[in-house]
């Protein structure tokens, strides 16, 4: 028959075995011989027992301990100016110049000889021909006399050289 | 389980923070809690010799990482939870150690180290209760020596062991119902 299970735990506890230690042995003395020998073993923590003398072991003593915090930030800040220095100097360096800033290309630009050989010549007339007539710097019919001549086949188009179209 | 009244716990750890009496504190500490530690211990991992490991380890831990014991819990938790820890990965080595073995049997370690030792005793009735105690598994049998032996209270025993109170309830239920089976069974 099964006896219900408060029953035998109750038994055992009334019978005085429901201590920590019912049922199991240990050699005499061993708790006191325990603790001595734990004391013993308890390895130096100078933190904990002396944290002046740690403190004291840590703190800087020659020159170059005490100023190498200072150094070291000093040094970082200097390499963040030098990185920002280098990163806008590459930026400028890629972007635009003002024409005006640029004394070559405004030389340049102000010779009617290089620009006639350089950036007039490939003009299509056609297209400049349209954008002066929108501004009104050239009425139809002169336009028409001065493209169509008689050596050019009617509805050619043709590139012209900038003479005839720039503001004399 | 060793109670001391919550003044005195006060105290200890204060002692435990002064670095003048800190090293007799702990030496106060060891003799007041190696005994029933050495229990919980002994109750977990059977054999003498491997209790006595475990509980120097346990000293030896507590002593390395005292600054991280802030006395927010009780000295009594912080040291049971690792005591705890320590037998819980003895137990897994065991296991693995067990589990590669070729010649080991099917018996958990536990019950073989329980009845190596010549270091057990008691009537029939109190070998029969140890042995259905080692029958059960480890979490269990930890939450029942703890409640059954220890006589502790589920909400420490839920601070030690990082469970909930109503699931060491049930487990430490779970426990007792197997007891009975396996006694029922034995007669």
């Amino acid at each position: 028959m099964v006896k219900h299970i408060g029953n035998i735990l109750e038994e055992v506890r009334e019978k005085g075995f429901a201590k920590p230690s019912a049922g199991l042995k240990v050699p005499d003395g061993y708790f006191e011989s325990f603790c001595e020998r734990m004391e013993a073993a308890l390895p130096a923590r100078p933190e904990l027992e002396s944290p002046e003398a740690v403190a004291e072991a840590q703190r800087p003593h020659t020159l170059w301990q005490k100023v190498r915090p200072y150094v070291y930030m000093a040094a970082m800040f200097a390499g963040v100016w030098c990185m920002l220095q280098i990163f806008t100097g590459l930026s400028n360096s890629g972007g635009l110049q003002p024409m005006q800033d640029n004394a070559v290309m405004a030389n340049a630009l102000s010779n009617d000889e290089f620009m006639r050989d350089y950036i007039f010549d490939d003009v299509n007339s056609w297209d400049l021909l349209d954008e002066m007539m929108e501004d009104g710097s050239l009425d139809s019919d002169s336009a028409w006399d001065a493209f169509f001549s008689e050596d050019t086949p009617a509805g050619q188009t043709e590139t012209v050289s900038a003479e005839y179209i720039l503001p004399q | 389980m060793v109670s001391i009244k919550p003044e005195e716990n006060e105290d200890l750890t204060a002692q435990l923070r002064d670095p003048v009496t800190v090293r007799s504190a702990f030496s106060k500490v060891v003799r007041l809690y190696s005994e029933p530690l050495y229990w919980q211990i002994r109750r977990m991992v059977g054999s003498h010799d491997d209790a006595n490991d475990i509980l120097q380890n346990t000293f030896l831990k507590a002593w390395g990482s005292l600054e991280n014991f802030r006395g927010e819990a009780k000295l009594s938790t912080w040291l049971y939870k690792i005591a705890v820890n320590e037998s819980l990965s003895f137990l897994e080595r065991e296991k693995r150690r067990d589990a590669v073995s070729l010649d080991s049997d099917e018996t958990p370690s536990y019950v073989r180290a329980l009845y190596a030792d010549d270091s057990v005793d008691g009537a029939a009735l109190q070998q029969k209760l140890m042995r259905a105690i080692a029958s059960l598994p480890e979490k269990q049998r930890i939450v029942f020596n703890m409640k059954y032996f220890d006589d502790m209270k589920y909400e420490q025993m839920s601070e030690i062991l990082g469970t909930s109170v109503g699931a060491l309830k049930a487990s430490f239920h779970l426990a007792t119902k197997k007891i009975e089976q396996y006694i029922g069974n034995c007669d």
